[in-house]
């Protein structure tokens, strides 16, 4: 459709404020209106295929990594790290072939622009994320332990809560205010760990599967009791 | 330059308002009131008048229901709004054209 080509086509964004009807003398008007009309449509264009689907199986696997890191004793770093970036991957598989299935049965393209600003937002903060983790797991022959773990999962908490929060400003129902709880908890703690230095034991899997399992399947059994029956992209 | 263009602007649409609210109707199948009030920064009075406006003119349907046992207000582009819409652009693009320098 003629609108939607207009909307994909390479305007460059500048003014925000349409000329009017006093204003049709001036020689750019039109063309300030089509780049105001343009950037509106990309603001309205939000991400909204529903995602309780991906949380509950975001959480699903959390869980599970989780169990299989507590049941095995994957507590040296590079176990621990091997674990968490396998389980991210088959997150990030699974969502796109969810997202995909919902896009083939509503017939619209999968590819769509809301995907690819949310797929834009969440790139960075996730790539670093990654980055960092590999180098750690990398540098740490497998008997750092505890510690290093810790730090870890502080360092995903925050990298995810940025990547979250970013892709909010593209997506409705709270999306911001999930990624808010990864980035405050991860802050709070890195402050706690650093100013208090206290001798405590933690088990980052318990962590990992708190935040990365059962926070993701309290926000999906939320998304799920919320959503609207037929949404849409 | 040929003022055809500028006299067939549809004047319901050309107001930055209506235009806005039309735009950003575009690109969704529906946003609610309070989705359209945030995003466009309008008061409850002036997004009401324009919505009665543009739905008087048979630009957007209006739709009231419950979400959570609260009042839900959503509102979406009409086919005939959809065509003056892209009307519209079509008309801006002419005049673009128009005022390129040859």
């Amino acid at each position: 459709m003629q609108i939607f080509q207009f909307l994909q086509a390479d305007f460059v964004l500048v003014n925000a404020c349409f000329a009017t009807q006093s204003e049709l003398m001036h020689p750019n008007w039109a063309e300030e209106n089509l780049q105001t009309i343009r950037t509106l449509m990309e603001r309205s264009a939000l991400y909204r295929r529903a995602l309780a689907p991906i949380m509950l199986f975001a959480g699903v696997l959390g869980v599970i990594a989780a169990t299989l890191g507590l049941i095995f004793h994957l507590d040296s770093t590079r176990e621990f790290g091997v674990l968490w970036l396998s389980a991210s991957i088959f997150v990030i598989a699974g969502a796109f072939f969810i997202a995909r299935r919902q896009a083939l049965k509503d017939n619209e393209s999968f590819w769509s622009p809301p995907t690819r600003r949310v797929a834009q937002a969440l790139l960075p903060p996730l790539t670093s994320g990654m980055c960092v983790s590999l180098v750690v797991v990398y540098l740490m022959s497998g008997d750092a332990g505890g510690g290093f773990n810790l730090l870890l999962t502080l360092v995903w908490l925050l990298f995810y809560g940025c990547a979250l929060h970013a892709a909010g400003f593209f997506m409705p129902r709270g999306m911001k205010w999930i990624g808010w709880i990864f980035i405050g908890f991860a802050c709070a703690f890195l402050f706690f760990l650093a100013v208090v230095q206290p001798k405590i034991e933690i088990n980052s899997q318990w962590l990992m599967g708190f935040f990365f399992g059962v926070l993701h399947l309290a926000y999906g059994a939320y998304l799920y009791l919320t959503e609207k029956k037929n949404p849409v992209a | 330059m040929n003022p055809e263009p500028f006299l067939q602007i549809d004047r319901v649409i050309h107001e930055k308002g209506r235009l806005a609210i039309m735009s950003m109707l575009a690109a969704t199948p529906e946003l609610s009131f309070t989705e359209l009030r945030d995003a466009l920064e309008m008061t409850d009075g002036n997004l009401t008048t324009h919505i009665k406006a543009l739905q008087q003119e048979g630009y957007i349907a209006v739709a009231k229901s419950f979400q959570n046992n609260r009042p839900l207000t959503t509102c979406s582009l009409t086919a005939p709004g959809r065509k003056a819409f892209a009307e519209y652009i079509n008309l801006l693009e002419k005049i673009v054209r128009q005022n390129r320098p040859k």
